[in-house]
């Protein structure tokens, strides 16, 4: 349909009505997302939509619109029907018969293609959080509109806003409104759009350029290609606005060539344009003259730069100038130029509509209006997604992003791209605009907005930045060419754990100098990714160059396998599983024991941070290593046989404390032929394996078993023997000493109450159990202070010794709960009640007897500094639960008594023992430290691997190698790809019912079968072998 | 350089495309480069070479021009040109090993063409499809949500 030239004000108001008039008819429309989601089968849906519409002669009263991003990228293709205003994703054109004929036909939801929140579907855009909490003004037709239909536009009101400003508005008028409205620049640096304006306005010259940078170069940000694809229309009117306001007759639209569909729909928008009078020689009868060209990048990031750009247009070199002087006085060719970003035009239509007052009621003091953020990286709802200045990270990758998936824990939001920083999570409840950013290491910058979660390493983060504007940089100034080569040749030997602590300040120093001696934005911001992280993950630099590791088994230069290098003790994981997958469990067993000698508690109860590391994840799950190891001990056949002749001779080697640490410590040395003698308080060996760990989870008789294979190589063992001063055992003759004594005592709560009767702290509970004495139960009501797996332990033993009713009460929410996750379940399964948000206030008692427990109930306030929320009681809100039994499990403290002596080691001001974390030496010659007296409560697999440090340290003070049973070179079976594609999800450990669990201490887990444990096994990508 | 060149070389292309730029001039430089690229397939020397003289523009800013931008090459690509992203998203979904596992399939370096003229591999600073991560293009078809285990498949499609 053809219109005629709009030649005022009146016309396109006419156009617009006359074209909604025309809209009445449609019954439907079936909008598609035809931008993003092209690359997942969009063309296709739209395809059978048609087809389908047709055939049921439904094709006059039902439109489908192809539209531009709709925004929840996460689920591509999307579809979205109006006027239900209902939401699918995932759409394949097989899904299309059935929408017709429920949603259309019969204005029913289909639940199956709905987006699910809290495993509920949810079909209603207005209910999905993802928009629920958004505020989608500069994207409001993005999705809603045919990109490539100007009647579309119109209709929404398109450009009728220019022509009314072009009409009724003097050029000063227009950049005072947009100053008022406080807009700030949305490509970056923020910088008051109005004031840009007015200097181009000012400056003398006939001739004036107009540029809308669409080079959108930052890696992660996608939001003005979304606008240009989505919404092409309003970019052209905010830059008709512009051109008038600043006196501009020509301008361009610099695209990124990479962007093919974005080049497509501006073109088609501006010839639409042109031909209806918009664009040209007399825009809409107001005598303005203005035209745009549209000119595409050749792939050069530094042509974000204003001035880079400049020269790219003119056909040079995309090289910076100095500025002064600025492109608004001296521009393209030399005349006055005004460049603004894509997302900075498409949000002029909004200030010059609904003018700077209302314009700037939302946003914060110094940044107004609203900002897209392009949403990705390890979030569950990638996207495009809109949001008032001032709202906080968490808002942004929690409520409407989702959060993370596969429930990792959140690192760090990379924002502002190579310019910008890595936020932590300390920071999630800021508000975020172009200060606060800024405050805190980071900048705005485009608005990409890159989510980072447990399994992403810092240093690598640094160094991929900083690869990636060294060889973006054009050249001309030396301190970028050359400073950043020589930080990248830094952060290289970083991440292969072959540099100094020294080299960190050197980073500093160069950074500084690369900043200041920088011509243009991409030199002076080039060091931010490095210095933000330098900053706020420091300690990730210093693990990388002092203990050789990377936490996030990323660093190729470090890691083999990320499982193997994520074990604190270092066991070779892929080569065990790939024994394993072959039924050759004795051998795989040994590879363990190479590196930790409990395989049958490890297989139990280890915190397996291997698993959290396993790249199979990336494809769907990761390995059950934990099971398989226990499949391993459960069924090897030579169990007992010590993988050494056993230490002879002397014992030249006290160890305090028969915990994994200490036991682990003298394994090792027995292994290394050192002879040593362990200490042990309590009557039986194992620590808190034996006292704090409750047999449904680890039985007696396999802990006993494991311990007697250590104690077969040769290790002396003295129970009953508390060694009242460490350095005693040294002036007897000993060499060295390792003490590993844990923490023994449970951390005490300083409330009212807390010394009736009655109140029994967990570990003691624990330990009385395990040892024969445990506390009858029977008809009680018992009360768990804590979320950790003392506590759960704890109740779920109370569970077995008959109680009546057992509450965990936790002052955060469940997420939060350190436990493992499958404990907790379990407790719930077994009647265990769990009370979150509630912050013990006192324990009431009796004729001096536990009676009640009063606690407050709370709400999650601000991060703390590890980005978890703080719990913030409310007051008033007391609430009691009468109990007979308060049980505190809220930590334990270490226990250093034998080291609180004269000449003894120093602690540090947490209580903890003083070590070097390389070698476990304390400050005293020859006393060496390790486990949870060190660490704080930490886990079995920590404590295994401290008894393997201390155990080389000590082998190097006496004389030794250090050496360890070399453990590489048993399996190169790799399975083929034809195994691992067909491979089943994730193997499942069988339970025992829970009519069973509740009568009694019986090992609940029982472990893989035979065909579960190899298939499991088979699914190992043996990421080792890879070259 | 010799003339020579130039005669094996068709012309026809070059003219069409600067007929249909009115004045041109050095500003237009970056557009040429693409049109003639686009028809040419890359930059051929002696192409470049009458561009300068029909211009006036010189070829020592022409040659400083097109070995600026990564999307101009001076050497024939393969029949199919991969792109894979490098950008943040990508890198943290492992992206890397994207890159990794197409070097391997194909025994050729990002910038580089297989001797049999069927592949040329590029990296792309960002394809502005983050929500794809990890992502690559072959020609003009987009694939996301990659793992190293469906390149070669991916890769074999293109004859």
């Amino acid at each position: 349909m053809s219109h005629k030239k709009i030649t005022s004000l009146q016309d396109i108001e006419k156009l617009r009505q006359q074209l909604l008039s025309r809209q009445q008819s449609c019954k439907a429309k079936v909008l598609v997302c035809m931008t993003g989601c092209r690359a997942l089968g969009a063309q296709d849906v739209c395809t059978e939509f048609r087809r389908q519409l047709k055939r049921l002669s439904l094709d006059e009263q039902v439109i489908v619109v192809e539209t531009g991003c709709i925004g929840m990228c996460a689920r591509a293709p999307v579809v979205l029907i109006e006027p239900h205003e209902y939401l699918y994703g995932g759409v394949t054109p097989e899904d299309v018969e059935e929408i017709i004929s429920t949603t259309i036909q019969k204005s029913k939801p289909l639940n199956r293609l709905a987006v699910t929140q809290d495993d509920k579907p949810v079909v209603k855009v207005s209910d999905i959080d993802f928009y629920k909490r958004q505020d989608r003004k500069v994207l409001e037709n993005c999705g809603r509109i045919d990109p490539r239909s100007i009647e579309n536009a119109i209709e929404r009101g398109g450009y009728v806003t220019a022509i009314r400003t072009l009409t009724e508005k003097k050029p000063q008028q227009i950049i005072d409104e947009v100053t008022d409205s406080g807009l700030r620049g949305r490509g970056g640096a923020g910088f008051p759009t109005g004031v840009k304006w007015n200097f181009a306005r000012k400056s003398t010259g006939e001739e004036k350029y107009l540029i809308c940078n669409a080079d959108e170069g930052d890696p992660g940000a996608f939001m003005d290609r979304a606008l240009l694809e989505g919404d092409p229309h309003r970019v052209i009117e905010g830059m008709i606005i512009a051109a008038y306001a600043i006196g501009a007759g020509h301008g361009f639209i610099y695209v990124r060539a990479e962007y093919p569909i974005a080049v497509e729909h501006i073109n088609i928008a501006l010839e639409q344009a042109r031909a209806l009078g918009l664009l040209g020689d007399n825009i809409a009868g107001t005598g303005f003259g203005f035209d745009i060209e549209v000119r595409m990048g050749a792939g050069a990031f530094v042509c974000g730069e204003e001035t880079a750009l400049i020269a790219s247009l003119e056909g040079k070199r995309g090289m910076p100038t100095t500025r002064p002087p600025f492109p608004a006085v001296k521009g393209y060719q030399g005349k006055p130029t005004n460049i603004n970003n894509v997302e900075t035009f498409a949000n002029v239509p909004i200030v010059l509509k609904d003018g700077a007052k209302n314009y700037s009621k939302i946003g914060t003091a110094k940044s107004k209006g609203t900002k897209i953020f392009a949403l990705a990286g390890k979030v569950n709802n990638t996207g495009l997604v809109e949001v008032p200045m001032g709202t906080t990270l968490r808002e942004i990758i929690f409520d409407i992003g989702g959060g993370i998936p596969k429930g990792r824990k959140f690192k760090a939001a990379q924002m502002g791209g190579p310019s910008g920083g890595c936020i932590p999570a300390k920071y999630l409840d800021r508000g975020i605009d172009y200060d606060s950013v800024q405050q805190i290491g980071a900048i705005m910058g485009s608005g990409g907005l890159i989510v980072m979660d447990e399994n992403t390493c810092m240093v690598d983060i640094a160094r991929y930045f900083l690869e990636f504007v060294q060889a973006e940089s054009c050249g001309k100034c030396t301190p970028c060419r050359v400073g950043t080569k020589k930080m990248l040749t830094i952060l290289d030997a970083i991440s292969r754990g072959q540099a100094k602590l020294e080299d960190l300040d050197q980073l500093e120093l160069l950074a500084e100098h690369i900043k200041k001696g920088s011509l243009c934005g991409l030199g002076q911001t080039a060091p931010n990714p490095v210095l933000s992280t330098l900053r706020h993950f420091r300690d990730e630099y210093e693990e990388h160059i002092v203990l050789k590791t990377c936490r996030a088994a990323v660093c190729e230069g470090l890691v083999r396998a990320p499982c193997q290098h994520a074990c604190p003790a270092g066991v070779n994981v892929p080569e065990y599983l790939a024994l394993a997958a072959e039924g050759r469990l004795t051998e795989a067993a040994n590879i363990i024991r190479r590196r930790n000698p409990f395989v049958s508690v490890c297989g139990r109860v280890c915190d397996h941070p291997c698993e959290q590391r396993c790249r199979r994840s990336e494809i769907d799950q990761p390995l059950a290593i934990r099971a398989l190891k226990r499949y391993i001990a459960d069924y090897m056949d030579d169990y007992d046989s010590p993988m050494a002749r056993p230490a002879q001779g002397q014992a030249e080697v006290a160890i305090i404390g028969s915990g994994p640490a200490g036991l682990s410590c003298a394994y090792f040395l027995a292994l290394i032929q050192r002879p040593s003698v362990v200490f042990e308080a309590e009557p039986i060996p194992g620590g808190m394996l034996t006292l704090g760990i409750p047999e449904f989870r680890l039985p007696k008789d396999i802990l006993k078993k494991e311990i007697d294979f250590i104690l077969s190589h040769g290790v002396k063992l003295r129970t009953d023997s508390r060694i009242g001063d460490a350095t005693d055992l040294l002036r007897s003759g000993f060499k060295a000493v390792f003490v590993a004594t844990g923490g023994q005592r449970g951390k005490s709560i300083d409330i009212e109450g807390i010394d009736l009767r009655g109140v029994i702290d967990a570990l003691e509970f624990l330990r009385d159990r395990a040892l024969g004495k445990g506390l009858d139960c029977r008809g009680k009501r018992i009360v768990v202070l804590g979320g950790g797996n003392a506590a759960v332990d704890v109740a779920r033993s109370a569970v077995r010794l008959g109680a009546d009713e057992i509450t965990i009460l936790y002052r955060r929410t469940r997420q939060e709960m350190p436990a493992y996750e499958e404990e907790i379940e379990g407790a719930l399964e077994e009647g265990v009640n769990l009370v979150t948000l509630g912050v013990p206030k006192r324990v009431i008692g009796k004729d001096r007897t536990v009676s009640a427990i009063e606690f407050l109930r709370a709400e999650l306030g601000q991060a703390d500094a590890d980005g978890r929320r703080r719990p913030v009681p409310i007051e008033g809100s007391e609430t009691t639960i009468q109990c007979d039994i308060v049980i505190p499990a809220i930590g334990q403290i270490a226990s250093t008594e034998s080291l609180n002596v004269e000449g003894g080691p120093e602690l540090t001001k947490w209580g903890t023992v003083k070590v070097d974390p390389v070698r476990l030496n304390t400050t005293v010659d020859s006393i060496f430290s390790g486990g949870d007296c060190v660490t704080g409560p930490a886990s079995v697999i920590g404590a295994i691997a401290a008894g393997q440090k201390a155990a080389v340290s000590i082998d190097k003070m006496l004389g030794g190698s250090g050496n360890l049973p070399h453990d590489v070179g048993f399996s190169f079976t790799k399975p083929d790809e034809e195994t691992l594609a067909q491979s089943p999800p994730r193997a499942e450990e069988k339970i025992i019912p829970l009519e069973k669990r509740k009568r009694g201490f019986a090992e609940v887990v029982l472990g893989l079968d035979r065909e579960q444990a190899l298939t499991e096994a088979g699914r190992c990508l043996r990421c080792d072998l890879e070259e | 350089m010799s003339n020579s060149d130039t005669a094996s070389l068709d012309t026809k292309p070059l003219d069409g495309i600067l007929a249909s730029m009115p004045e041109v001039g050095p500003n237009d430089l970056v557009p040429i480069l693409q049109q003639v690229q686009k028809a040419y397939g890359y930059l051929p020397k002696a192409i470049l070479m009458t561009v300068s003289d029909r211009t006036g523009i010189s070829a020592s800013r022409i040659y400083g021009v097109a070995t600026f931008y990564e999307q101009f090459h001076l050497v024939p690509h393969g029949r199919h040109t991969i792109r894979c992203c490098r950008g943040t998203a990508c890198h943290v979904k492992g992206g890397h090993n994207i890159i990794k596992a197409i070097r391997q399939n194909l025994g050729i370096e990002p910038n580089e063409t297989t001797e049999d003229m069927r592949y040329t591999f590029e990296t792309v600073a960002c394809l502005g499809t983050c929500f794809l991560a990890p992502v690559m293009m072959v020609n003009n078809d987009y694939y996301g949500h990659l793992n190293p285990r469906k390149i070669k498949s991916i890769l074999e499609r293109y004859t």
